[in-house]
Formats: structure tokens, C-alpha cells, sequence
């Protein structure tokens, strides 16, 4: 969940409102599917629970979901749009690199602290949400009094063009930036297979920006003198790239600066943006009785839509809306139906109780499980919890098997979790090790899945529920272990039979194979090597059986 | 503790060996056992015991006493071969042939040999010469009325001392030897008079019933384990059906059918575990596969405008150690489901993470499903607020919007906690039709999911949710059975 830093001063401005106690702004920010993290005098930290509302993540976003609860001012945003005149040409040798862009300008800007920080937060989170990591959209600001229109996106050869990077003092051609600018390396997979990088620059051929990765530092920079800015997004498709610069200047054109709109001249058609022209979406006035399950009027579903930001017309129990252009996660009249629910306000809607003639049961598996359990507790066992994943190491080499067949994890956090347990035995070993400062005989089991591969199941593997006993201390020695084992099969009702084994981690000659129907398993004690692997010192002796 | 309680609080043993024990002479400690007819571990014990009560004095010395070897030990038992000699010359009328006396007397070459010897130097015996000479008693020894040399053996056998001479010439003939002992005695002291006096006065020991007894470990389920065990009955007797939540799944299930879009940054690595092996299972039905598809690339039937790219079977088909228990909802609705139904897992799920006190990369989630025509989300919000009186205890509940990708409306669930105020008890919402449609669900499906891990710690007053997976034996053995 993304989080926001924001002033509650700054907020309250926006919304025009204030906001009395914690709880009352708690309240408030539900309607934006926000919740309040902190607050420490003005200084507020708001979760953003949606993360497919990137027009959520400023507090200019925020409060104009909020103003439209406590004011007039409802429906769809209107946001001026003026001509700039200014057009940015696109080469056509970006079509295979990075194709689409849309640009915006904002004059009579007065910078205040609270405006540069919401445009900072605003533009990273909305790249790194919404643009999926600057992929499918990066975003780049821009003092525009410090650019000669028109602009040009064009791609140049690597050692072809030089620029001062963002926060750099010395010029770098494209491959010295790609190679040793953090944001260069970072980022430098995104170009990843060109010969040629796309470049932002101004008439006269000064280099604006590298999308996605840099601005330059001479004319990339936004700073408290600055009045007039430029906005683009670059990206792989022009919906996607026109509605994180709609996100974008929307918010900016919350606090009342002056939006002008810059023309975009593809090679075989030209564009303007932005044009905040609202979508449309049709919702069943049934639908949205039957799934909220309360009795509204067309006009009060169009009242309550118009307090999330809808325009609403009612007909023939439709309700013909429109909603903002910097929304796209309005996918289905579902969507429509939530926002139905949070302007009514969650916590004043009456709770029905679900009334179903329904017989539950737990599976037989947990069943099964349940009664091993039961008897190991009888046989005074104390129960222990491990991982169902770990090391090949605990797995194979410590109790001597060669065998690597296991179900293996692509991206490990760590060594330690590699690999899906086949045996719980030297898991159960691991712990003994951890515990040898307590007091004797250590008498543990524990029951859960194992893993292994199966060709024949629909996700290729079997995973059976084994039980493994382990026994440590005086006198854990073989006739102990197979009471315990006989004790076990005799309450489970199995018939066990019994065969000689020759398996690497037991006593030679004091163990032996436990067949089961079409389970399997082994039992005796364990030989000094093992023991000595996971630094026991006392005789110990298990078994280890599918249940 | 008194003198008086620490005498009555003494054991019969220690009561007996008192009772034994002398004031002015130090008396050894197979003597006191003899004296006190308590058995000599037991009277060690009684001597600890009473010492660490202060009520004896003990002496440690060194005495040298003479034992019997092997050799030594035999003969005792079974005469000396000299000795042996002379009685079977006696039973045979004093007189006999060498295979005679060495067959009658059950020799060995050698002990014949050195009985003949000796006896013929002591004048014991005459040897008759001839073809088959005769061995014949001279008479001297029924004149000597001496103790045989067995005897003397029995004595030191028996601890009893005997003459230096006699001694030397066994040890001599290697008989005996000569060892040095610590022999431990023991008598009474000032305190030790004090408490034999009041025994008399005292009829029955009084048990120390304050003292320590060694702790017993008793059998038990893991507390954790026992938490979900009780979350999952309640859920049965609530009227739901556990499912079946295999570990390892399709991203089908784990995503697609859920309708979260193959490009999804959820879906990334970072996010989410991979497998190396296996790497791909199978798809359901291919008529699901064909209206998943359909749905993700342009909303087919849903009346949704679907995520508007080319939907990929190849993609779908990875498996993965499951993330979530939707997959397993998800799975459930493909398989078929009653109608009306209510579906429960708690399950295992996996998320990359670097382990630390709040995250864990394995960890349990309890969620279910109901499924019925008349649902809702009146219905939906009735339906936490029983899980709150059911899982914690209250009806003080709040709710507040909330996102999941998968359920529109969606809904969070807050209750009161007497102690750490309101806390989020878990996430709900209503399956977007892009979910059920295509899996062939025409009716209106509540999830929820309760944050099973975060309620076990509250429960069980633990604040590091390694501890859910404790690896201290101690730790569990201490756990309560009883909250």
C-alpha cells in the first residue's frame, strides 16, 4: 500500500474544511479509500488503499475526493485548458523505443513548499505504481523558461549527444550515463536491446531529458523560482501515457495554476494534450440494488455518484454516467456500484445477517491429522511447528542422501529457504540441535505437508501429510522407538509390516522399513554421523511415516 | 530451617542410619549399613543427606587392607592343590599311583606337580619308588592341627585380619594382595545429638510439602497449532466446508483466475515465489481456460471491458508455492460448489520477504467464500460481524473501504480490543464478476479472509511472529493449554 506525506494545514486548505479531531479525518479520508497512518502536528501519513488510483496519491487528489462530501463542489472536475501554441515534434525513429508521449504546460505557477513536495511524491509514486517502475509510464517536469519551443523526442546513438545529469556537475554522453548514473543503472533495462536512446530537447538542441531514465540538470529542474512548467510522460501507449499526465496536471491545477495544452505531432497524425474528457460508464440501477442490498432511488444513487466525482443522468433505471479522465480503474459497473457505497458511508448502512441452511465439515485429511495428533499427545509428545521450506543442505547432506529430485523455489530470499522439505525428520534433528541446554529426554513430533515430485498430478507434485516422531535422551533406543511406532499403528487401526532398510541416517541393524497400505515410512535410531551433523550428543531414535 | 522441623521432616533412612550412627567413635560406612540394616547405597544417601543437614561429622581415611586375587578366590572355594592332595590320599587309604591321586583329586598337570612338590618338602608324604611309583602319607601331617590354608583364604575374604606370616605367604604364592582403600565413617555431631534426642519425641516424618518435586513435561500441541485448530472447528460448526489448499499451485489460480492482469506488478518476482521445479502444471476444463482468457483480454459476457492485451495460457500455467488463499477459493469455484455454500481454508502461504519480527516468508490465512443468490453487502457486513463475536470476542465492530483486486465492493474489518483499541481484523468483499462468471458462478460470492497470523499473537501475548513458528523447546513447554 503506498503511503503519502502531506500537512493537515495544507489538506484542510485544499478541502476547505476543517478537521476538528483525529477521528473526523480518519472518517474523511475513508471516502478517498484512505486510512491514516500517523500524525504528528501537522505532519500527516495516509495509507492509499487502492493502488489502481494513482489520482489518489497527492494531497490535492486526496482533498478533492474529499471537498465534494462537505461542499458544493461535485461531479466531474472542470479544469480549464488553454492553447500554449507549443508543439512537440516526435521523430519516427522512436516508434520502435519508446513510441507515445504527452506533454502539458502550467504558467503562473507560485511555488510553495507544500506544491514542490506534492509534485515530487506525486510524480515518483505515480511512476513507480501506476507506470510500473517508470515502465509504462515515466514522467518528467520540467522549467520551461529555461527550454525554446518546439520540443523534440528523437533517439540518438549512444556516444551522439552529452548532458549534464540531474544532480551531476559534468557532461556524460548517453553510454557513460547508462553505465555510471545511479538512475542509469537502475533504469537501463528498459532501453535494453536499441541502439539508439530517446532524448527530450528543445529548439535549439539542448538536451531536456533521457525518458525514462534523467532530466538534465540545467533545464530539468524544478525549484522555488520557477513559473512556468512543462510536463511529459513517455510510455508504450497513448491512453496510458495521456492519463498519468491528466493525473498529474489535474493536481497541479487543483491549487488554481493555469493549464495550457501542448501539441504532440506524430509522424502521420497530430494530438493535443491534455484533454480531461471525461469516460462514460452505464450502471443497472438494479445491479446496484441488488448488490448493495439497499433501496435507493435513482436520485439518490445520482446524488450520492455526484459526491465521488460522477455526472450522473438517470434513464429507464440506467444511470449514464461520466467520471473523470484521470481515473482508469473503472472497469465494470461494479467499480461504480463501490463508490455507490463509500459515499453512503460504510459504517451507516445496517448489517443484515446471512441466514443459509449450510452443514460444515473439515476435510478428512485434517481429520486424519488430527488423530495421529491425538495419540502422539497421549504418548506425552510435546508438538513442535517448523518450515515446509528449507535448505538442501538439512535436507540431503546432513543425513547423507545424494538425491536432489526436490520441489525447488526460482527466486530463494535466502539459502535457507531453497527447497520444499521431503522428510520432516531432519527438521525436527535441527531443532534437537537448538535445544540441547534442555532438560532430558527431549520427546517432540510434529504432522504436516512434505513434498515431491509427481508427474501425474495437475500441479506436479504429490504432497503427503507425514508424521514424524523423534525421541532423545537416555534410553531413546530402537525397542523404545517401535513401541511408540506399534502404539501408533494400533490406535490409527493400520496394519503395519516391517522389513529390513539400509537407510544412510539410521543405526545399522536397528532399524527398518514401516509399509502401510500404499504408505510408507522408517523408523530406529539414529546413527552417530547424523547425530554428530546436527551436534546431538544423545542417543536419539524416530520414525517418520505418511499418515 | 528449625532443628526440630528439619528432624521431623527426615526420611526413614536417615532416621534409621541416625538412630546407627555413635557420638564419641567414627563407625565405617558397611558397618553402619550392618548396624542400621539399611542397605549400603541407601545408608550413602542417608549420610549425604544428614551431612548436608549438618547432623554428622565425617572422616575420610586411607586403610590398607589384604583381598584375594583370582587365583585366590578359586582356592578358597575349592581347597589348595596341596591341601587337596593329602584329603584324597586320606580317602584312599593313604596310599595310591600318581594318575590315581591326580585324576581322584581333579588336577591339572601343573597343580600335581606343585602339590607334590611342596608336600614331599614338608614331609607330608613318601614317594615308593618302582615301575608305577606310589605316593603314601607319612603321618606328619595328621600330627599337625594347624587351619588349612583354605580356611584362612574364607577369613580374608570375609574382612577378618589374620596373622602377617600367613599373609606374606599367600601373597607369596600370589593369593592375596595388599590394597589401599578411602574408607568413609561417619558420627554424630553437637546438632546430629540435638535431633536423635527429639526423634524419640517425634511418631511420624512430616513431609516437606513446600519443597520442590522435579517437573514434569507433559505431552501437548503446539500453541500456535492449537489456535488454528480451533479457528478451523469453529468454522465447521458455523456451517462451512474446508477446502482442499495444495501448497503448490497455478499462477492460474493463484492470479488469472482472479482476475489480476499477467503484467501486474503483483506478479513479479519480487512479490510473489517462482518455482524452478516443477515449472509448469495443467489447466482446468479448457472451457474455463477460454472465458478467463476471453474475460482478461476484452471482459467476454462480464460486462466488463477486460485489461485489453493478449492473455497468455503459457504464463498462466506456471506453478508457484501458493501466496494467498484465494487461489484456493478460486480453485474450489472451478471444481463446482453447492449453491447455497459456504467454503473455508486455512492454509499455508508464501511471500519473499526478509524475515524480521513482523514478516514471516511462510505463514498460515484462514479465508472462505459464501455463495448464494440473496448475498449482498448487507449480507457481507452481517457476516463480519459474526466473525467478529466468533474470533474475537466482540460485536464492537467499524468498517472502511478496502482494496482487493479481486472483490468490488470491497471492505475491511476493525474490532475493539480492550487493550490495543481498534485493530484490523481482516479483509472482505464481494467477487468481481470477472472472477465468478467465467469459473461459471452466476451468483453473488462474499470472500473474506481473517488475519489468522496477527489474532494467534494477540491470543497468545506474543509481539515477534517468528515466535508462531517457536524453535525454543522451553518456550513450548511452558506454553498454557489454558488462556
Amino acid at each position: 500500500m503506498p503511503s503519502l506525506e502531506a500537512s493537515k494545514k495544507d489538506l484542510e486548505k485544499l478541502v476547505k474544511k476543517k478537521f476538528a479531531c483525529k477521528e473526523e479525518l480518519e472518517t474523511a479520508l475513508e471516502f478517498a479509500k484512505c486510512e491514516l497512518d500517523s500524525i504528528e502536528g501537522d505532519k500527516l501519513s495516509i495509507g492509499v488503499k487502492d493502488t489502481n488510483r494513482p489520482d489518489l496519491l497527492s494531497t490535492e487528489g486526496i482533498a478533492r475526493e474529499l471537498r465534494s462530501r462537505y461542499t458544493k463542489d461535485r461531479g466531474v472536475p472542470k479544469y480549464m485548458v488553454k492553447k500554449s501554441g507549443v508543439t512537440l515534434i516526435v521523430d519516427k525513429n522512436v516508434a520502435k523505443i519508446r513510441p507515445c508521449i504527452a506533454a502539458a504546460l502550467i504558467k503562473n505557477i507560485k511555488v510553495t513548499e507544500d506544491f514542490l513536495i506534492q509534485m515530487i511524491q506525486l510524480q515518483e509514486k505515480v511512476c513507480l505504481t501506476f507506470g510500473k517502475r517508470r515502465k509504462e509510464a515515466a514522467i518528467g517536469l520540467y522549467d520551461w523558461k529555461k527550454l525554446k519551443a518546439p520540443m523534440h523526442y528523437k533517439a540518438f546513438k549512444l556516444r551522439e549527444k552529452k548532458f549534464i545529469p540531474l544532480e551531476y556537475k559534468v557532461e556524460m554522453d548517453l553510454e557513460e550515463i547508462l553505465l555510471e548514473h545511479p538512475k542509469g543503472k537502475e533504469y537501463k533495462h528498459l532501453l535494453e536491446g536499441f541502439d539508439k536512446y530517446p532524448l527530450l530537447l528543445d529548439s535549439k538542441g539542448a538536451v531536456a531529458s533521457m525518458p525514462p531514465i534523467i532530466n538534465s540538470q540545467l533545464t530539468g529542474k524544478v525549484s522555488e523560482e520557477t513559473k512556468e512548467v512543462l510536463v511529459e510522460v513517455t510510455g508504450y501507449t497513448q491512453e496510458t501515457v495521456n492519463t498519468a499526465l491528466d493525473v498529474m496536471v489535474s493536481a497541479i491545477a487543483e491549487r488554481g495554476f493555469s493549464v495550457y495544452s501542448v501539441k504532440i505531432k506524430y509522424p502521420d497524425k497530430t494530438i493535443v494534450t491534455p484533454t480531461f474528457k471525461p469516460k462514460k460508464v452505464t450502471v443497472n440501477l438494479g445491479s446496484v440494488t441488488r448488490l448493495t442490498g439497499l433501496d435507493l432511488t435513482p436520485k439518490q444513487a445520482k446524488e450520492l455518484l455526484e459526491k465521488a466525482r460522477y455526472n450522473v443522468r438517470t434513464a429507464k433505471g440506467k444511470l449514464l454516467c461520466e467520471y473523470p479522465s484521470y481515473r482508469q480503474d473503472i472497469l465494470h459497473e461494479v467499480d461504480v456500484i463501490e463508490d455507490v457505497l463509500i459515499s453512503t458511508g460504510y459504517n451507516k448502512i445496517e448489517p443484515a445477517p446471512v441466514e443459509l441452511a449450510c452443514t460444515g465439515s473439515e476435510s478428512s485429511e485434517a481429520l486424519a491429522m488430527d488423530s495421529a495428533r491425538e495419540i502422539c499427545v497421549g504418548m506425552g509428545l510435546q508438538e513442535v511447528l517448523t518450515f515446509t521450506m528449507t535448505s538442501r543442505e538439512k535436507q540431503a547432506k546432513k543425513i547423507g542422501l545424494k538425491e536432489n529430485d526436490f520441489v525447488e523455489i526460482a527466486n530463494p530470499v535466502s539459502i535457507n529457504y531453497e527447497v520444499f522439505r521431503k522428510n520432516i525428520l531432519p527438521e525436527l534433528l535441527d531443532f534437537l540441535g537448538k535445544n540441547k541446554h534442555c532438560l532430558y529426554p527431549q520427546k517432540i513430533f510434529e504432522i504436516g505437508k512434505c513434498l515431491e515430485l509427481d508427474e501425474s498430478k495437475e500441479n506436479k507434485v504429490r504432497e503427503p501429510v507425514k508424521l514424524c516422531v523423534v525421541l532423545s535422551g537416555k534410553g531413546a533406543e530402537f525397542t523404545v522407538i517401535k513401541s511408540a511406532l506399534d502404539a501408533l499403528c494400533k490406535n490409527m487401526n493400520w496394519e503395519h509390516s516391517i522389513e529390513d532398510s539400509n537407510i544412510s541416517f539410521l543405526e545399522k541393524g536397528k532399524q527398518g522399513k514401516v509399509t502401510i497400505g500404499s504408505k510408507k515410512g522408517f523408523f530406529g535410531e539414529l546413527n552417530k554421523k547424523t547425530l554428530e551433523e546436527f551436534g546431538l550428543e544423545m542417543p536419539t531414535a524416530c520414525f517418520e511415516i505418511e499418515t | 530451617m528449625e532443628l526440630k522441623q528439619t528432624a521431623e521432616s527426615l526420611s526413614d533412612i536417615e532416621k534409621k542410619t541416625l538412630k546407627a550412627l555413635e557420638q564419641e567413635k567414627f563407625i565405617g560406612l558397611e558397618e553402619l549399613s550392618k548396624k542400621s540394616n539399611v542397605q549400603i547405597d541407601s545408608t550413602r544417601r542417608a549420610i549425604a543427606w544428614l551431612e548436608e543437614k549438618d547432623f554428622v561429622e565425617l572422616e575420610e581415611r586411607k586403610e590398607s587392607s589384604t583381598e584375594l586375587t583370582e587365583r585366590g578366590k578359586e582356592y578358597a572355594l575349592k581347597g589348595l592343590p596341596e591341601e587337596n592332595m593329602l584329603k584324597t590320599l586320606q580317602g584312599i587309604g593313604g596310599v595310591g599311583d600318581f594318575p590315581e591321586v591326580m585324576n581322584k583329586a581333579g588336577f591339572s598337570k601343573e597343580e600335581f606337580n606343585f602339590a607334590l612338590g611342596y608336600n614331599k618338602k614338608k614331609n607330608f608324604i613318601s614317594i615308593l619308588p618302582g615301575e608305577k611309583p606310589r605316593i603314601q602319607l607319612t603321618g606328619v601331617a595328621e600330627e599337625i592341627k594347624e587351619e588349612s590354608l583354605q580356611e584362612t583364604l574364607k577369613k580374608i575374604e570375609s574382612g577378618e585380619k589374620i596373622e602377617n606370616e600367613k599373609s606374606r605367604e599367600l601373597e607369596t604364592r600370589g593369593l592375596v594382595k595388599n590394597v589401599e582403600k578411602t574408607v568413609r565413617k561417619a558420627k554424630l555431631n553437637s546438632r546430629g545429638i540435638e535431633a536423635l534426642k527429639l526423634l524419640g519425641t517425634i511418631k511420624q516424618r512430616a513431609y516437606n510439602i513446600q519443597g520442590k518435586v522435579p517437573e514434569l513435561f507433559i505431552g501437548k500441541k503446539q500453541p500456535y497449532m492449537r489456535f488454528l485448530l480451533e479457528a478451523r472447528r469453529k468454522l465447521a460448526e458455523i456451517g462451512f466446508i474446508e477446502m482442499e489448499s495444495p501448497l503448490i499451485v497455478s499462477e492460474f489460480y493463484n492470479f488469472d483466475a482472479l482476475f489480476q492482469p499477467q503484467g501486474h506488478p503483483a506478479r513479479q518476482w519480487s512479490d510473489t515465489y517462482q518455482l524452478k521445479r516443477p515449472k509448469k502444471g495443467e489447466l482446468p476444463d479448457k472451457k474455463i481456460v477460454e472465458r478467463v482468457k476471453a474475460t482478461h483480454e476484452n471482459g467476454w459476457k462480464t460486462g466488463s471491458k477486460g485489461w485489453q492485451y493478449t492473455w497468455s495460457a503459457e504464463i498462466a500455467k506456471r506453478l508457484m508455492p501458493t501466496a494467498h488463499c484465494t487461489a484456493h477459493s478460486a480453485r474450489q469455484l472451478a471444481k463446482g460448489v453447492k449453491v447455497p455454500g459456504k467454503y473455508f481454508a486455512v492454509a499455508r502461504c508464501y511471500r519473499p520477504d526478509v524475515v524480521d519480527a513482523r514478516h514471516l516468508i511462510e505463514f498460515n490465512q484462514m479465508e472462505g467464500i459464501i455463495i448464494d443468490e440473496s448475498m449482498n453487502f448487507r449480507k457481507l457486513l452481517g457476516m463480519l460481524k459474526q466473525f467478529a463475536v466468533e474470533f474475537a470476542g466482540t460485536d464492537k465492530v467499524k468498517f472502511a473501504p478496502d482494496y482487493f483486486p479481486f472483490t468490488e465492493p470491497s471492505c475491511e474489518l476493525q474490532v475493539k480490543h480492550p487493550k490495543l483499541g481498534w485493530v484490523e481484523l481482516g479483509g472482505s468483499g464481494i467477487f468481481r464478476p470477472e472472477l465468478a462468471l467465467p469459473l461459471g458462478i452466476k451468483e453473488p460470492v462474499l470472500a473474506w479472509g481473517i488475519g489468522i497470523d496477527r489474532l494467534a499473537m494477540v491470543k497468545l501475548g506474543i509481539k515477534d511472529i517468528r515466535q508462531l513458528f517457536s524453535d525454543d523447546l522451553n518456550w513450548l513447554r511452558n506454553a498454557k493449554v489454558a488462556q
